[in-house]
């Protein structure tokens, strides 16, 4: 302590600050030199090179092949409501079940509430990670596998793959609350169970809930693609339309996602306001 | 001390009660009605109940039995990894452009700073939102079935997924910064691109990094994967070997998956901090 306090820190010169705004504006440089060498490499590597460009041929003949894709098949409207009915249930179920299997990972996963920090904490950071890193086509894979093809499928993997956010916006949430009311309840003789029922669940409950909004209208985004693996609901039909070629099929199941995913935050919206 | 206990005269006798008495019939009504939307679900998508107790015991044995020898030589192979480099680069060359089409989106799309609210607001909106709301492995479907196979097809899909990241959170931040200095920057006679420049971007130039290192951690993420349906990369690795049925590969190739993203999430988190530290 005394020594800090008597050589104090020698006031910066105008020439160190100049100095150090040079050395601060030649690393800017390289890093940004670095950066555009690598893009240009792999933009040659990638759009140069890989591509096939006698396949695509001119500009026209791409614009020929996207114009497929223009135009709707009406005709397809009536048989996408149970799909995507289908679609939104599955995203439903899936976010409640990653909600329920997030409750351990959230208390684990919070450094003032863990249990027992050494083992309790790493575990729920590896059940966040796994489950953020997979993606939910593999998950999906995986479920169908393990429980056939069908929309339990689907829920269990959204549900799996909700743990990660939710679990990990919900511990960052306990982490910061105000620690006052639950001393007071542990003052007063209140048990672990009690102090996180009445002492953290009210203070996060708005955060929570807004995060849970948030990952059910991701989750009816990726629940349009499960059916691609077996898991049901839109990106079945939008899997048969591709192989059969319908292309105006395609754009009309498109059309169904969008309007569904446009009504999700919709209602995210109200529920947003009415709750929060 | 029993003075306290009794009411005062003139004020008007009030009882608490744990459960007050519409409100509570409100709450409990909404929750018995999710409770039945939830029951319904599960009775219209027809699950299995019963299956899903067997799953664990079925899971854990195709797990051990399968799965778990990962074979690590196979994802050692100088092929393979020539396939992680190439997905790299689709991540960061897809984060790259889809930041760089997201900044005007962004611009525009935010409520305060955009140039016309009737027209290009609700325009921009949309067309981030929809960049959005399209599932990249869809985009990636598309862009297969338009340019054919490789590794361009990836980087547009990543490119649109990118796009509707980032536009929103470009937007959003936007809209909440300081609107002091536009104003003077305004009334003094700059024009639009001018306020852009030194009224907003100064303000926000810490927060779209941030954003944008998050962009490309999450452009990785999708990368694994856009190969499942042709658009280069790992995941047409995986996708060969799961039809295959190779499943102590498909072990390996997911271990390697898991370890990249592990490490990209480092590095962002390791940036994304410094660059805050900055402010």
């Amino acid at each position: 302590m005394s020594d800090i306090l008597a050589s104090p820190a020698p006031k910066p010169t105008v020439v160190d600050i100049l100095r150090s705004r040079r050395q601060n504006r030649y690393a800017k440089g390289a890093f940004f030199g670095l950066l555009l060498i690598m893009v240009m490499w792999s933009v040659k590597v990638t759009v140069i090179e890989d591509t096939d460009w006698e396949r695509i041929g001119s500009v026209a003949k791409v614009i020929e092949a996207a114009n497929r894709f223009i135009g709707i098949d009406f005709s397809l409207f009536p048989s996408l409501l149970g799909p995507t009915i289908e679609t939104l249930m599955i995203a439903c179920l899936g976010t409640l079940l990653g909600v329920i299997l997030c409750i351990p990972a959230a208390w684990f996963g919070a450094l003032n509430i863990t249990p027992y920090k050494p083992v309790t904490y790493p575990l729920s950071r590896l059940m966040m990670t796994l489950s953020r890193s997979i993606h939910e086509i593999v998950w999906a894979l995986f479920f169908v596998a393990a429980v056939g093809l069908g929309p339990l499928a689907g829920v269990l993997a959204l549900a799996v793959r909700s743990i990660g956010f939710i679990a990990k916006m919900s511990a960052e949430a306990i982490e910061d609350i105000d620690p006052g009311p639950v001393d007071a309840i542990r003052a007063a003789g209140g048990n672990d169970f009690q102090v996180v029922i009445y002492g953290v669940l009210p203070q996060v409950l708005p955060q929570v809930l807004s995060v849970i909004i948030f990952e059910w209208e991701i989750n009816i985004r990726r629940s349009a693609i499960l059916g691609m693996v077996g898991a049901g609901g839109l990106g079945l039909v939008f899997f048969r339309q591709m192989n059969t070629f319908n292309f105006h099929g395609v754009t009309s199941v498109i059309i169904a996602i969008l309007l569904l995913i446009m009504l999700g935050e919709v209602f995210s919206y109200f529920i947003r306001k009415t709750v929060i | 001390m029993n003075r306290a206990m009794t009411p005062q005269p003139g004020t008007p006798q009030r009882q608490w009660r744990r459960f007050k008495y519409p409100g509570s019939l409100i709450s409990y009504g909404i929750w018995l009605s999710i409770l039945v939307f939830f029951a319904y679900t599960v009775e219209y998508l027809e699950i299995p109940l019963d299956r899903l107790l067997g799953m664990f015991e079925r899971m854990g044995s195709t797990l051990a039995n399968r799965y778990y020898p990962p074979d690590i030589e196979y994802i050692m192979d100088a092929d393979y990894l020539e396939y992680v480099l190439e997905t790299i680069q689709m991540a960061y060359l897809g984060a790259l452009f889809g930041l760089l089409a997201s900044v005007p989106l962004g611009w525009f799309g935010s409520f305060n700073m955009s140039p016309s609210r009737r027209y290009v607001y609700p325009a921009a909106r949309l067309i981030t939102m929809g960049c959005r709301a399209v599932h990249e492995m869809i985009w990636a479907i598309l862009f297969v079935t338009i340019i054919g196979f490789g590794m361009l097809p990836g980087v547009l899909a990543l490119m649109f997924f990118c796009t509707g990241f980032a536009g929103k959170l470009f937007a959003e931040e936007i809209e909440a910064i300081d609107m002091g200095p536009v104003d003077a920057m305004r009334a003094s006679g700059a024009n639009l691109f001018q306020i852009m420049l030194f009224g907003v971007f100064p303000q926000v130039r810490v927060a779209f990094t941030g954003i944008a290192i998050y962009t490309w951690d999450v452009s990785f993420r999708a990368a694994t994967v856009v190969g499942f349906f042709g658009a280069g990369g790992m995941g047409w690795y995986l996708k060969r070997n799961i039809l295959q049925i190779e499943t102590e590969r498909v072990a390996a190739i997911l271990l390697s998956i898991i370890f990249l993203v592990l490490i990209s999430e480092a590095i962002s988190a390791w940036a994304r901090a410094r660059v805050m530290k900055m402010k």
